[in-house]
């Protein structure tokens, strides 16, 4: 193999790819990336065996080839090579080793032989759909701070992706939850997703599609069976294995008879706590909500009994009440809330909230108090 | 094949498969019997651990001639006086001992009652009785067991080495003597003198700690905290090692019910969460513990050797021990053990032998005089200190405070003294009116800080984060029904739960404190330790842990130069605050040098 690319062009790829191969792997192969130069393409791929990137650019290929090499190092020698210099790729058969010439640098690494790089099979997709990278995006970013990282419950390590109908309009709805809070959103169903089965995409792949997604405007491309998905769009392929689990029953924990509602702006209710939750030195920070008609008095103290109070004027007519929250949970969901003021429908100290934004009824969040 | 009744032997062989396990269990019962017969004095010799030969000699009230032919037959005895299992005040009771060991050895039995003129002696040969006849014997009894188990060839079979089973009637004997310290006891195998304990004058409670002294190691004696508690007719007393003595297994717990040795889980329990906040999980503290109990709240015919008890109410009995040795600990402060300094004084190597020019030899040579193990890294050493005069301390705690000198000097009559400087901004060192003390800054603090969050948690109580899809966890009928009885416990704990169906829990709420916990795995743990040991003790070591990081955090590291005022603060500190002594593992915090060490450092005494 012999190519020639543009060093910025590379280093992008590179950064995807590197970001999917796992720091420290038992099988020596999984530290590589695979180039496969079969036409005028260069394409890379690199896979943690649960998880499969293939990245395409067009390149100047003078003799077509594969090899493997590690892609951690490649990463850091294209990363430290001047802007907008020349890559020099060159394998030779027989040799093992990939020389990668850039101006007056030189470097020479070994190689791994091609047929041992492992493939990820598919298998059949039959699932196929588009989703616009704007629509994903926020699929994602709404529920993934929710996603749990306790791996005994690995059902809980990923977004639960699936279909489902509201007031008759069939959707695709996004879960999350930890155990603690939940988060769920939807979209209009796409055309072709009717009757796929509902998924649950391991946290891993989320986290490595944000970052490949953040650029891109094009639709991106989805293909899934019960055991694996792929999405699609300029070039690169991500295909992943599913995690293999059923999603809890979720809809009960959404409450439906919460009666007392209270609207707050959004700004100044996130930056209230965000100030009220400074002082509390605990793991877990303890904010207080005592509501009154129209008034909300956010609370926290340390122990050392430092005390902070604000207040904020608020919408809210129900019987006066007293709810305590994991700051963080309610920053985390505030945060996600781009519309100016968010309402919270309420029942009682123990039982779950209901966060939404006013006039977005696509997304929701539950949240389970505090008991003090 | 009809059902009939076995012979009188061979009941006597079965029975003998229970009572008598070993020569150490027979050394047991050989002793009981002498310790219920009054002696003053116990001589045991064994040969060959046991197996070829052993004796016991008393000089307690012997027995006739009558009694001595009587003492060989099944469920004979002189105790029961009044035939009532209920209120058992002698060791022995179910008459099965010497027969046991008569069935399956060749015993000789040689006795002098009280006040009679004439000794008498038997011997039963597997079983077999002969013709008591005439023999010279002072008062008392002596009982000689030759070929033990050679009846029983497959007991026989089973055997360990000679030095396994010597070890098993060092230790059986060892707890005897423990609990009758005003009988004097010998113990030789064949020449060899194994314990000589003489039995002393005084006090019941000095006598009985010169004798735990003489027998677990006069180290222990040193760092031992008197322990006397009672609660509704228990009582309690004996001595708790202090946690910085600690040993890698639990083979130097001991406790006593009324005077008996008895191995009781739940006691391992208690004492486990009694030093859970002192002790890495896989230290053991040394303790010894007699806990007298009225004869009717318990039940000691249990098992056939006695080794285990039965209470009439096994969590008051817990909740003595926890309480008592909690207090005792409390009560012990800042105290470290002693062994800490004499660890530390072992280090200091005299230079005297040494050529001091030769730098880089001489210094490996005092390296390796450290002991790394101990976690305790000196303050470089004497020669060292020589060697680079130019080295200053990090810090000086006079110069600082120069001030107000004469508070600073006040500060020598607290037990923890006055700073006088930081060394390698990491140890302080104070001196006191008799003592240099050495702290470790970062263990310190850590300790302080923990201290402190842990009052902050029993005051305010554990806060606790609701579940959106409560978890249920699957445990069998036993462990779930006692997992419930504690939800009380637990919910103080933040961690709330209640039974669904049998057999299993559903959980709502637990600690915000833990964030995301495995909380099958911690339901589990927690229902296996309520079943054995009857604590909640991993929930209560997961808070810890928390709290621990989260101090280790929040604590003065190890290099931070302190001035004076900050080295004072912390050594007040540490005296006001309980358990300052050891960090959160066991460690020292501090080590404390006496003057007279020091003198003997330098050859002054």
């Amino acid at each position: 193999m012999k190519l020639t690319i543009e060093r910025g062009m590379l280093l992008k790829m590179l950064t995807h790819i590197q970001s999917v191969v796992e720091r420290r792997n038992t099988i020596p192969i999984l530290s590589n990336v695979k180039f496969d130069a079969p036409d005028e393409n260069l394409s890379l791929n690199a896979t943690d065996m649960d998880l499969d990137i293939v990245e395409t650019v067009p390149a100047d290929v003078e003799v077509h080839g594969t090899t493997t090499a590690p892609a951690h190092t490649l990463f850091d020698i294209v990363r430290r090579l001047p802007e907008g210099s020349q890559v020099k790729l060159e394998s030779t058969g027989d040799s093992g080793s990939l020389v990668l010439t850039s101006g007056r640098s030189r470097f020479t690494l070994t190689c791994l032989p091609t047929e041992d790089f492992p493939i990820l099979s598919s298998g059949e997709l039959p699932y196929n759909f588009n989703i616009s990278a704007g629509n994903l995006r926020d699929v994602i970013d709404c529920t993934r701070f929710a996603i749990s990282t306790e791996e005994t419950r690995y059902y809980l390590n990923g977004i639960y992706l699936h279909e489902a109908v509201k007031v008759k309009e069939p959707v695709l709805r996004a879960v999350a939850t930890d155990g603690h809070r939940l988060a769920s959103v939807e979209v209009p169903r796409p055309e072709g997703a009717e009757g796929m089965p509902g998924i649950i995409i391991p946290r891993k792949t989320v986290t490595e599609l944000r970052k490949l997604i953040e650029e891109t405007s094009e639709d991106i491309a989805i293909a899934m069976s019960d055991t694996k998905i792929r999405f699609s769009f300029e070039g690169t392929v991500l295909t992943s294995k599913l995690i293999d689990g059923t999603f809890p029953d979720y809809d009960r924990v959404i409450p439906t008879a919460n009666d007392k509602v209270l609207e707050v702006d959004t700004k100044s209710f996130a930056d209230a706590i965000g100030r009220v939750s400074a002082i509390s030195t605990e793991k877990s920070r303890t904010v207080k909500l005592a509501l009154a008609n129209d008034n909300l008095t956010l609370s926290a103290s340390s122990s050392e009994n430092d005390l902070a109070v604000e207040e904020l004027s608020v919408n809210y007519k129900a019987e006066e009440m007293e709810i305590g929250f994991n700051s963080r949970y309610l920053q985390d969901i505030t945060q996600q809330i781009s519309g100016p003021s968010a309402r919270l429908t309420l029942a009682d100290a123990a039982s779950p909230t209901l966060v939404q934004e006013v006039g977005d009824e696509s997304v929701l969040y539950v949240l389970m108090p505090m008991r003090v | 094949m009809k059902i009939r009744l076995l012979p009188p032997n061979m009941v006597n062989q079965i029975a003998a498969g229970e009572v008598v396990e070993r020569p150490a269990s027979a050394v047991k019962e050989l002793v009981e019997n002498s310790i219920d017969a009054g002696a003053g004095k116990i001589d045991i010799v064994l040969r060959n651990g046991g197996q070829t030969y052993l004796s016991v000699t008393d000089d307690g009230h012997g027995m006739t001639k009558e009694e001595l032919s009587f003492s060989m037959e099944r469920h004979a005895t002189s105790k029961l006086p009044d035939d009532n299992l209920e209120n058992i005040v002698t060791l022995g009771f179910r008459g099965e001992a010497l027969p046991s060991i008569g069935s399956v050895s060749r015993v000789v039995l040689t006795s002098r009652a009280f006040g009679s003129q004439e000794g008498w002696q038997l011997r039963v040969d597997g079983g077999k009785k002969f013709e008591s006849k005439p023999a010279a014997h002072p008062q008392g009894t002596s009982v000689e067991v030759r070929d033990l188990f050679y009846a029983t060839p497959a007991r026989l079979k089973f055997l360990k080495t000679e030095r396994t089973e010597m070890n098993h009637t060092t230790d059986a004997v060892k707890r005897l003597a423990m609990a009758h310290p005003n009988i004097a006891f010998t113990l030789f195998n064949g020449e060899r003198h194994i314990l000589k304990v003489s039995c002393s004058q005084g006090d019941f409670i000095s006598t009985r700690l010169d004798r735990v002294d003489a027998i677990m190691g006069n180290e222990f004696g040193l760092n031992a905290l008197t322990i006397d508690a009672e609660r509704e007719g228990l009582r309690l007393t004996g001595h708790a090692g202090l946690p910085t003595l600690n040993r890698g297994n639990a083979s130097l717990q001991y406790l006593f019910v009324n005077d008996r040795s008895v191995r009781d889980k739940s006691f391992f329990g208690a004492v486990r969460g009694a030093y859970r906040d002192f002790l890495a999980h896989d230290r053991y503290p040394l303790l010894a513990l007699f806990l007298e109990v009225p004869p009717d709240a318990l039940d000691v015919n249990v098992h056939p050797a006695k080794t285990e008890v039965r209470f009439r109410d096994p969590g008051l009995v817990r909740g003595l021990i926890v309480s008592a040795l909690k207090y005792a600990l409390a009560g012990a402060g800042h105290r470290a053990s002693t062994t800490v300094s004499q660890a530390a004084l072992g280090a200091f190597q005299s230079p005297i032998n040494k050529q001091l020019f030769v730098q880089s030899a001489q210094r490996a040579n005092v390296t390796n005089g450290f002991p790394e193990a101990s976690g305790y890294s000196p303050p470089g050493s004497a020669t060292s200190a020589l060697a680079n005069l130019d080295h200053s301390p990090s810090a000086k705690a006079e110069i600082e405070i120069d001030g107000n000198r004469g508070t600073n000097e006040n500060f020598g009559d607290y037990p923890l003294g006055a700073a006088r400087g930081q060394l390698h901004e990491t140890y302080i060192v104070s001196q006191t009116t008799d003592s240099i003390v050495i702290v470790d800054q970062h263990a310190a603090h850590e300790r302080l800080v923990y201290e402190e969050m842990k009052a902050t948690m029993n005051s305010e109580g554990v806060r606790r984060q609701g579940l959106l899809i409560p978890e249920i966890v699957e445990l069998d009928e036993v462990a779930a029904e006692k997992i419930v009885e504690k939800s009380g416990e637990l919910e103080e704990m933040g961690l709330v739960l209640e039974t669904f169906g049998p057999g299993t829990v559903v959980v709502r709420e637990v600690p915000a404190l833990l964030g995301e916990i495995n909380i099958q795995g911690l339901i589990k743990d927690l229902a296996d330790e309520i079943v054995e040991l009857d604590d909640t003790l991993s929930l209560k070591s997961r808070l810890a842990d928390v709290c621990s990081t989260m101090a280790c955090h929040g604590s003065v590291r190890a290099g931070r130069r302190l001035n004076g005022g900050e080295m004072n603060a912390l050594l007040r500190q540490m005296e006001a605050t309980p358990h300052s002594g050891q960090c959160n593992h066991g460690r020292p915090t501090y080590v404390e040098l006496k003057l007279t060490d020091i003198e003997k450092l330098f050859g002054r005494r």
